[in-house]
């Protein structure tokens, strides 16, 4: 076995990072294909080793002839199995980290196309190198560990207000649709394969059910390849939710579909009988996958009520709910992915309402991360297995299924769209109708479907394969490829980027509230009137249940209100206190806990203040300077499944509460001679520190209330870095000062007292602070607005 | 339904309003229908107890604003032609049919929809929605779960936002253009039954 590696030499240092990237690729790939046979040779080879070790030792035991012994020993088989996981895995990451190096290709060629070509690749190369492809794709494989991931980052952070309301839409596509694509397409195809009586094929023995069975293997629109398509297109957020709705939902169809006519086959006749089974079949696996989802999803969010002592392990509740729910409805030969959108749905208002901004994050990353790695492997092992399995190529079978396929989505989505508009107040153009049929895609789901079919039962079932993997191919790369150029194209309405500002809070809200009056009023009972009902009964009952304590009250505007002032903040950290808002700023930080309370804002305080004379206000820069650096945090937007950049970073926190008290000392400063002048601060946002504070057990209690004026607390009882501590003291302590309270952490006070001399405090606020000058200055970087500010002392 | 012209007889200004307003005639009289189970005294005008018995209308936060939509300052009856004025409001905007004479705008349009409910924010009609009327509807809308100052941290901030010529309210303009993003004709429309 040669190794390969030393075949290609990067040379040139002077390439760009494009190509430099492709190379690396290249490198991988090679290196991958060379050391997967490499691991299956040695296998054998290691094993014949310790094997005549161990006689040896035996005989030893018995002659007592001493042999050396063995410092180093090479025992691949012992860790073969995860090792080759992991080196699957660690291909799959750096094929991905691979692609985005090289932008064209990114822009023109989906990724899935690329990592089924990259799986095309190391099976050949496995091939190639004569060793045997491992059954990568394996069933149960797939379905037990490569899917789940996936479906649950879908139905997690699946949007339900669209979802919910194109609801009928949904349902008529994913079921109507989808049985009409499987009996067109297996009729059809059966009597292709029955025409030409004179020239008898090995078609002619295609029975109607397995043609009945692959027509339904073969018509349903997959969501991992939609999901991968997608999400790069960004389209606008009603066609999203259709086709993904779709294709999330035909699986129970598809569930029952395939049973039922593998069971026929089986028996060969139907009678009507099973046909009604059929129906009542499919009732109970759809709502029944549902109602498994739900009760998990009911189960995690009540377990999440009593985590708030123990928050690290909160994440692995919402995954092994969501696990149980899948494997739970598998188990009943119900929809699994079913049960599993509907436990992500259901539990995750209750859930986030309960756990720590930490836990939030740490489930969103690692549920993009797990479907991502996931997603990126099954295409991977798409293109493996193409290259491993036996194919049974017949040009007739597997062009007419292909352009049956085509054919039948295309008459489906049409004629579906016409009955529905009557039925949708917001009506299907042909644009949509278009992207719909278009965006039909199936993918591996179909593949290890058919990868399940006896060989017995199907004699065919090579012929199947191929023509499977012949359409997902089709479906990938040609309607992968060229959707984009396509949606560009016909100027189908993008996804807007929605900054939802609290005027459409508010008025969508009450928007729903009118509606919901109005219909009453009309006697009609629609779909505000539900809608409000269920509201109702959830704010009345369930978050009762689910949720722990005050956050049970909290109304979803002010929740949305807290998130809003919280990104402001943040946004105003980035971009160096740049930002003006017009509105006041309080003259003390405002930090919170659960309670959501917050003072009132006041207008601007115009204080008189002493000078400071030139080497304090240097002293004074040179401070914030240093501080304002640590707030440049990176934030790498991940352009997967459309996780924005979130800067909810550790550490953020006690930078935010740093930074305010900077644009307030500088506030305090203004007057100096326009020595410094900074804009207002925004209002501080209660939930800021919710979410910031480092350790989150202590950063809560809940304060009662007895002072007409809200004080709330928040314990710094994070391990900071040793340069912010300094800080962070001078303004605790100048804030204990100001206060003259024994509080923990920072409070906060309505600025009640304009006419106060605050000039006496200030000065020694400030003394203070400028007597520690806190961390040496990082020169490095300049930020804009510390140029902007330096360069403010010039005006006057 | 068959030719309904017939049977819109005994509905007052039958045929003017199947004109004006973009309802079809089976809605009308579905609308009548509704109207004279409505008016429990068959005076052939609703009052504005009349709307209240209307059931989980009292549990709506804004329920009394929706009946005072109804009844405009001054006006303590509403007739059927009125009641049908203002529930064309919420016609999806493309079953408008084109009418002779119809007027300039329409009132299921999206700018017909968002004066409506502009309206319902600015009571007294002075063509803003000032930030007591937007903490009244806020103080509906959220009851007593909040605390004053929160509410008038919200109200502040939504004026901020809105606010463009920075005369502390919001103007119909101004709430149009907030509301730009979200579908209007989706969210302000009632599937009326044929």
């Amino acid at each position: 076995m040669t190794s390969r590696r030393g075949s290609h030499s990067p040379a040139g240092f002077g390439k760009s990072l494009p190509e430099r990237g492709l190379l690396l690729l290249v490198l991988l790939v090679l290196l991958e294909g060379s050391v997967l046979p490499l691991g299956a040779a040695g296998s054998p080879d290691t094993s014949h080793h310790t094997k005549a070790g161990n006689s040896a030792g035996n005989g030893t035991g018995n002659v007592t002839h001493k042999k050396a012994f063995p410092v180093l020993s090479l025992d691949y088989h012992h860790i073969q199995t995860p090792f080759e996981i992991s080196l699957w895995v660690l291909l799959a990451s750096l094929m991905k980290l691979g692609f985005h190096l090289i932008p064209r290709l990114s822009g023109i060629v989906p990724e899935s196309c690329l990592l089924i070509v990259v799986g095309l690749m190391v099976g050949g190369l496995i091939k190639l190198a004569g060793e045997e492809v491992p059954p990568v794709l394996d069933s149960q494989f797939f379905f037990l560990c490569l899917l789940p991931p996936i479906i649950l980052d879908a139905g997690y952070f699946l949007p339900i207000r669209p979802f919910m309301e194109n609801l009928g839409t949904i349902l008529i596509f994913a079921v109507i649709g989808t049985l009409w694509n499987a009996f067109f397409i297996g009729g059809l195809l059966y009597a292709v394969c029955q025409i030409q009586p004179a020239n008898p094929s090995n078609l002619h023995q295609l029975e109607l059910l397995p043609c009945l069975l692959f027509g339904s293997i073969v018509s349903a629109v997959d969501p991992v390849a939609v999901l991968a398509v997608f999400e790069e297109i960004h389209i606008n957020e009603l066609l999203h939710i259709l086709v993904f709705g779709e294709s999330l939902l035909n699986d129970a169809v598809t569930v029952v579909l395939y049973h039922l006519f593998e069971e026929f086959s089986e028996v060969g006749t139907v009678t009507v009988l099973d046909c009604v089974l059929g129906i009542i079949s499919f009732l109970v696996v759809a709502c029944g996958g549902v109602l498994v989802g739900a009760i998990y999803g009911i189960l995690a969010a009540f377990t999440s009520r009593f985590t708030s002592h123990t928050r690290v392990i909160e994440p692995l509740f919402v995954f092994v709910y969501s696990y149980m729910a899948y494997l739970s409805a598998e188990m009943f030969h119900l929809s699994g992915i079913m049960a599993l959108i509907a436990c992500g749905a259901v539990m995750r208002p209750y859930v986030e309402a309960n756990i720590s901004h930490k836990s939030h994050t740490t489930i969103k990353y690692f549920l993009k991360m797990w479907s991502s790695v996931s997603e990126t492997l099954i295409f991977i092992f798409l293109g493996v297995a193409t290259v491993d399995g036996k194919h049974d190529w017949n040009w007739t079978f597997v062009t007419v299924t292909v352009i049956l396929c085509l054919v039948a989505r295309v008459i489906g989505v049409v004629g579906l769209t016409y009955m529905i508009n009557k039925f949708r107040i917001v009506k299907l153009t042909t644009k949509d109708q278009f992207i719909i049929a278009y965006g039909g895609l199936r993918g591996a789901i179909a593949f290890s479907l058919g990868f399940l079919l006896k060989k017995e039962l199907f004699p065919l079932r090579e012929m199947f394969l191929t023509a499977i993997i012949t359409v997902i191919f089709f479906t990938v790369f040609v309607q992968g490829m060229t959707i984009k150029p396509l949606v560009e194209l016909l100027a189908v309405k993008k996804k807007q980027e929605a900054k939802r500002s609290i005027n459409e809070e508010i008025h969508t809200q009450f928007l729903d509230h009118l509606l919901t009056g109005i219909e009453d009023i009309c006697g009609h009972y629609g779909h505000h009137h539900w809608k409000d009902k269920l509201n109702r009964f959830n704010k009345k009952y369930v978050k009762k249940c689910l949720i722990a304590g005050e956050r049970s009250k909290e109304p979803q505007l002010i929740a949305f209100y807290h998130k809003l002032e919280m990104k402001q903040a943040i946004e105003l950290v980035e971009s160096g206190g740049g930002v003006k808002m017009p509105s006041a700023m309080p003259s003390t930080v405002s930090m919170q806990n659960i309670q959501p309370k917050k003072p009132p804002l006041a207008k601007p305080v115009e204080r008189a203040l002493p000078q400071l004379p030139k080497g304090r206000e240097e002293e004074i820069r040179k401070i914030l300077r240093s501080n304002l650096q640590r707030t440049r945090q990176r934030l790498r937007s991940y352009n997967r499944h459309t996780l924005v950049a979130d800067p909810y970073e550790d550490g953020l926190g006690d930078l935010l509460i740093k930074k305010q008290k900077m644009i307030e000392l500088e506030k305090k400063i203004k007057d100096m001679n326009n020595y410094l002048t900074v804009p207002a601060a925004p209002p501080d946002s209660p939930t800021m520190c919710r979410a910031r504070l480092a350790s989150d057990p202590q950063a809560y209690h809940t304060k009662s209330v007895s002072d007409s004026v809200p004080a709330i607390q928040v314990d710094l009882a994070s391990p900071q870095s040793p340069d912010s501590v300094n800080m962070m003291d001078e303004f605790r302590r100048a804030g204990q000062q100001q206060q003259q309270q024994e509080d923990q952490g920072l409070t906060m006070r309505p600025p009640s007292r304009p006419g106060e001399a605050g000039g006496a405090r200030d000065p020694q606020k400030l003394t203070r602070c400028l007597s520690d000058p806190g961390p040496s200055a990082d020169e490095e970087e300049d930020e804009p607005f510390l140029c902007w500010f330096l360069s403010r002392p010039k005006q006057r | 339904m068959g030719s309904n012209s017939s049977n819109m007889n005994h509905i007052p200004d039958g045929q003017q309003l199947l004109q004006d307003t973009g309802f079809s005639a089976a809605q009308i009289i579905r609308l009548y229908e509704r109207f004279e189970f409505l008016d429990k005294d068959n005076t052939g005008h609703l009052r504005p107890e009349d709307l209240e018995t209307v059931p989980d209308l009292d549990m709506n936060p804004i329920g009394a604003r929706i009946i005072g939509a109804f009844f405009p300052p001054g006006k303590e009856t509403l007739d059927f032609g009125s009641f049908v004025r203002i529930l064309a409001h919420f016609l999806p905007a493309d079953s408008n049919r084109t009418r002779a004479g119809a007027q300039q705008e329409p009132a299921n349009s999206t700018t017909g929809k968002l004066r409506f409910a502009f309206q319902l924010y600015d009571q007294d009609r002075d063509g803003k929605i000032s930030r007591d009327e937007l903490l009244q509807v806020l103080r509906s809308m959220l009851g007593l779960q909040v605390t004053e100052e929160q509410l008038q941290c919200i109200a502040e901030r939504a004026i901020q936002e809105a606010d463009a010529d920075k005369d502390d309210a919001i103007s119909f303009d101004e709430f149009r253009k907030s509301l730009e993003k979200v579908d209007i004709d989706h969210k302000m429309s009632i599937r009326f039954l044929r």
